[in-house]
């Protein structure tokens, strides 16, 4: 027998209680009685309290109370339990420390009792949550099940956004369980019979580096500067020692104080150059994970810049800006030249079939591309809004951006409007998902270098946007790594574990980043690295896990008779007893009244 | 108005009783009760109804020819019973009330009565109660005194206590003949009090019959388990318990030992003892147990 409520047991506590009524000492009924002859007589009682004596009633009362108790703590009896799934949290969260354990190695202890306890005949199906819900082994007799428990592990991913309730009841009812264990660190609301959920791990203090980006005070710069966050998700003030590292040697560190609930960020200038670079918090907090983010140096020195335009001689003004090196080719040779080493791609009266997987700037495109359809022509636009504050619109005085021809924009994916006059944008920016875009409604190259200041000023903030989109803080674990054209043969990742995994022809992405780290990206004798880092706030939070609610379970086609409820019946039985109580007493205390007013009216 | 046991049914088979007397010698004037062919001049009297043993020659085939039905002739001399019905109105006979118990008492001494004038022989009742003048009601004879006799008894409420021997000296005192006497009390009592008593009745050569009459309630107690305080209805003396088995089980150990010894002692001194628990059927009691036990015939 199983309890669904075993909490309603502390109302046993309450019972001793039921005998409080009988102790006390009443005053004696006074009865009138024909002759005192043969009552033999007792000293009064000194005592405040009576003698204990507890009638028959009594003990029928304790027996109702005992059976409401059993009735609240839900008795179920389950017959026979062959079918089992065990769902295996094992997000980011489940790597945080419980008394010299992790999350996850409690949550696989007792799924490894559950299977203990079933059955040879039992068999049972295991799921983990990370990156998705799914079943990772069916059918399994408890033997196999627990060595394929063992060589579990989390991932360094956050929870996948799906509905736990809906997901499990689908699966429960689905596959016929019996019972379904969902083992996590999130508080779960909501039991039933078949899905039942096993917590592991309190709240906790953490801290976590948010943010890691390298950037180059300039273009030609061959220096680094580092800018790190630092996010307390604890009570209190903690101070804590930032470490930055490159390739495994200490660089820098400082010491930082951050409130509770807070950010802190700290820069860290003059970094020599490192393949990779590591900023490390010494804390002792609930999740070690978060605690470590990986960053790669910007590809090269300076600015590369690959132009496609049908008039080469338009880009040229750039070539003027220290750092910036700049080769031009014509929209006709673009798709033939994907494969270089250039980090900014400029789009000047063209656009590409596809749009490009690097950071890309558009300039007067043609009227039909899949970001901003241009609009109609304007001469000398005025500037009616721009976006601010932002990195583009930066130290700009657009009171004196005057421009002699632009056409007006309209955006035809959601971006931002950095310029805008009364006829449309005349500059949007994409800078969300994949590589930044900026699509200009004007050509600014003309006026880069002459008496255009705020023009040029302009040109200069979205390079430097440009340079920042690069700044090697890398991609999040789960989300795939983009590959760029990964035709050749011989491609392959190696994950920050030491696997290595074949990447066949045409692959553009690598979906397997579940562990923070760094990737290296093999094509041929090339290397390329890329950081991959855990970027969930939500999992770094161990104060605040987002609970999980199982309503409305049902049972499933599992047959009736494998669970028996106990409670309607019990509750049946104690209504019952009620009543009877109620006409047993009730003639007691009839007989007891109409004899104390015979002898009453005696005399 | 006839109380309610008294059912035309019931007085019908009363007629048939007649009272036994253990002495042959009553010491009545002109003969004795059991010898109907003393005297001369035998004076017709009433008519009684036939009943097994008496003598068939004062049959009245008259009555038989026109209804039926046999009737025996009465004769004065044999009507020259006294009986003395001696009835307890202390305060212990109200318990729980006088409904309940003094009551059925006085429906058996009405009963008892009914025998006698119907047998047409004197019947006298006599209410024990101390403090008041021996109340006591003239001699009836006649089947049609029993209206008067239900009179007299319908007024009087019980109350007060007495001592046994005393009360019943003070009406002894009025008893000029001998005859019956039938004492109905509870007899809860110390039993040097009613043996004083009885003993009385038998120095003035009574021929006694004892009819001891307790309530359902005083043989089992109902008294609420715990601490009860118990009045005594006649003394209203208080007495403090804790009412539970032991105590119950003692009390009627008790009771059963002073009725074992006022039936011994009734026994010894040729009284005839019986007992009446006031929720029998007092029809069943006057009909069936006293005949068994001799006290009508």
């Amino acid at each position: 027998m199983e309890f669904l409520n075993p909490a309603a047991f502390s109302l046993l506590f309450l019972l001793p209680l039921l005998i409080i009524p009988y102790l006390i000492k009443k005053e004696p009924r006074r009865v009138i009685f024909s002759s005192l002859l043969f009552l033999p007589g007792s000293p009064p009682a000194s005592r405040p309290w009576g003698r204990l004596y507890l009638p028959p009633l009594f003990f029928l009362q304790l027996l109702l109370l005992l059976l409401l108790i059993l009735a609240l703590a839900e008795p179920v009896f389950s017959v026979r339990l062959l079918k089992v799934a065990i769902v295996l949290d094992n997000s980011a969260s489940m790597q945080a420390l419980e008394g010299g354990k992790s999350r996850f190695e409690i949550a696989r202890d007792k799924a490894a009792e559950i299977i203990g306890s079933l059955s040879a005949r039992g068999r049972v199906d295991l799921y983990t949550t990370a990156p998705r819900l799914e079943r990772s082994a069916a059918g399994l007799e408890p033997g196999e099940a627990l060595k394929l428990l063992g060589r579990l592990t989390p991932y360094d991913l956050g929870e996948s956004q799906v509905d736990y309730g809906t997901g499990l009841s689908r699966l429960a009812k689905e596959n016929s369980y019996e019972r379904l264990f969902f083992l996590t660190d999130h508080e779960v609301r909501g039991q039933g019979q078949v899905i039942r959920a096993v917590l592991v791990g309190r709240p906790k203090d953490n801290l976590a580096v948010t943010s890691f980006r390298l950037v180059r005070p300039s273009f030609g710069s061959s220096q680094l500067a580092a800018r790190v966050e630092v996010t307390s998700f604890s009570s209190r003030a903690e101070k804590v020692r930032l470490s930055l590292k490159g390739d495994g040697k200490v660089l820098s560190s400082r010491t930082l104080t951050v409130a509770p609930l807070r950010s802190v960020s700290a820069s860290i200038d003059g970094l020599p150059f490192h393949e990779a670079y590591e900023a490390e918090l010494e804390a002792r907090d609930g999740l070690s994970l978060d605690n470590r983010r990986f960053a790669v140096a910007p590809p090269a020195i300076g600015l590369e810049i690959l132009g496609i335009s049908p008039r080469p001689e338009a880009l040229s003004s750039l070539r003027s800006i220290p750092g910036v090196r700049l080769r031009v080719i014509s929209p006709e040779d673009y798709e033939k030249d994907r494969g270089a080493r250039h980090s900014l791609e400029i789009f000047h009266f063209s656009f590409p079939a596809l749009l490009p997987e690097k950071p890309a700037l558009f300039v007067l495109p043609p009227k039909k591309n899949p970001l901003a359809a241009a609009g109609d022509a304007l001469t000398g636009p005025q500037i009616s809004a721009w976006r601010e504050p932002h990195p583009l619109t930066r130290y700009v005085n657009f009171a004196l951006f005057r421009l002699s021809y632009a056409r007006s924009l309209k955006p035809l994916s959601p971006g931002d409007k950095i310029i805008e006059s009364p006829q449309g944008p005349l500059a949007v920016a994409w800078e969300n998902e994949g590589p930044r875009y900026l699509v200009l409604g004007f050509d600014p190259f003309p006026y880069l270098g002459r008496e255009n200041l705020p023009v040029s000023i302009f040109t200069l903030n979205f390079l430097g946007w440009f340079q920042e989109g690069t700044d090697g803080s890398g991609a999040a674990t789960g989300k795939p790594l983009n590959l760029g054209s990964a035709r050749a043969e011989g491609t392959a990742v190696v994950t920050p574990r030491g696997e290595r995994f074949p990447v066949r022809p045409g692959a553009r992405l690598f979906p397997r980043t579940y562990f923070q780290g760094l990737y290296q990206i093999v094509r041929g004798e090339e290397k390329g690295i890329v950081a991959v880092n855990f970027q969930d706030i939500k999992e770094s939070d161990l104060h605040n896990s987002v609970a999980i609610n199982l309503p409305g379970q049902e049972r499933g086609s599992a047959s009736p008779s494998l669970f028996f409820s106990l409670w309607p019946y019990l509750l049946l039985a104690s209504l019952l007893l009620l009543i009877l109580e109620w006409f047993w007493n009730a003639p007691i205390a009839r007989t007891v009244q109409r004899d104390y007013r015979r002898a009453e009216s005696g005399l | 108005m006839l109380p309610l046991p008294f059912t035309p049914d019931f007085l019908g088979r009363l007629e048939a009783l007649r009272l036994r007397t253990r002495k042959e010698f009553l010491g009545s004037r002109t003969g004795t009760y059991s010898s109907p062919r003393r005297g001369t001049s035998l004076e017709f009297a009433d008519y009684r109804r036939y009943a097994p043993g008496d003598d068939l020659r004062y049959l009245d085939w008259g009555i038989y020819a026109r209804s039926d039905r046999l009737y025996v002739k009465l004769f004065r001399e044999e009507m020259d019973l006294f009986a003395y019905i001696f009835i307890d109105a202390s305060g212990s006979m109200a318990f729980p009330s006088a409904a309940t118990k003094f009551s059925p008492a006085c429906h058996i001494a009405l009963a008892f009565a009914y025998v006698v004038l119907a047998n047409h022989d004197h019947v006298r009742v006599h209410l024990l109660k101390d403090g008041s003048p021996a109340a006591a009601s003239p001699f009836y004879r006649g089947r049609h005194k029993i209206l008067e006799l239900i009179h007299f008894l319908s007024a009087p409420s019980p109350g007060g206590a007495f001592d046994l021997a005393a009360v019943l000296g003070e009406h002894l005192k009025r008893i000029r003949r001998p005859g019956k006497a039938i004492l109905l009390s509870d007899f809860l009592m110390p039993s040097s009090s009613y043996q004083r008593g009885l003993n009385l009745l038998r120095a003035f050569n009574l021929d006694i019959s004892v009819i001891q009459v307790l309530g359902r309630e005083e043989i089992a107690p109902p008294f609420p388990r715990g601490g009860v305080r118990v009045v005594d209805s006649e003394s209203a003396q208080e007495l403090s318990l804790h009412w539970g088995a032991d105590l119950r089980r003692e009390y009627e150990q008790r009771l059963e030992r002073h009725n074992r010894e006022l039936k011994s002692f009734c026994h010894q001194a040729g009284i005839d003892f019986s007992l009446f628990v006031t929720d029998q059927e007092i029809g069943e009691f006057v009909l069936e147990t006293l005949p068994r036990i001799g006290l009508f015939r």
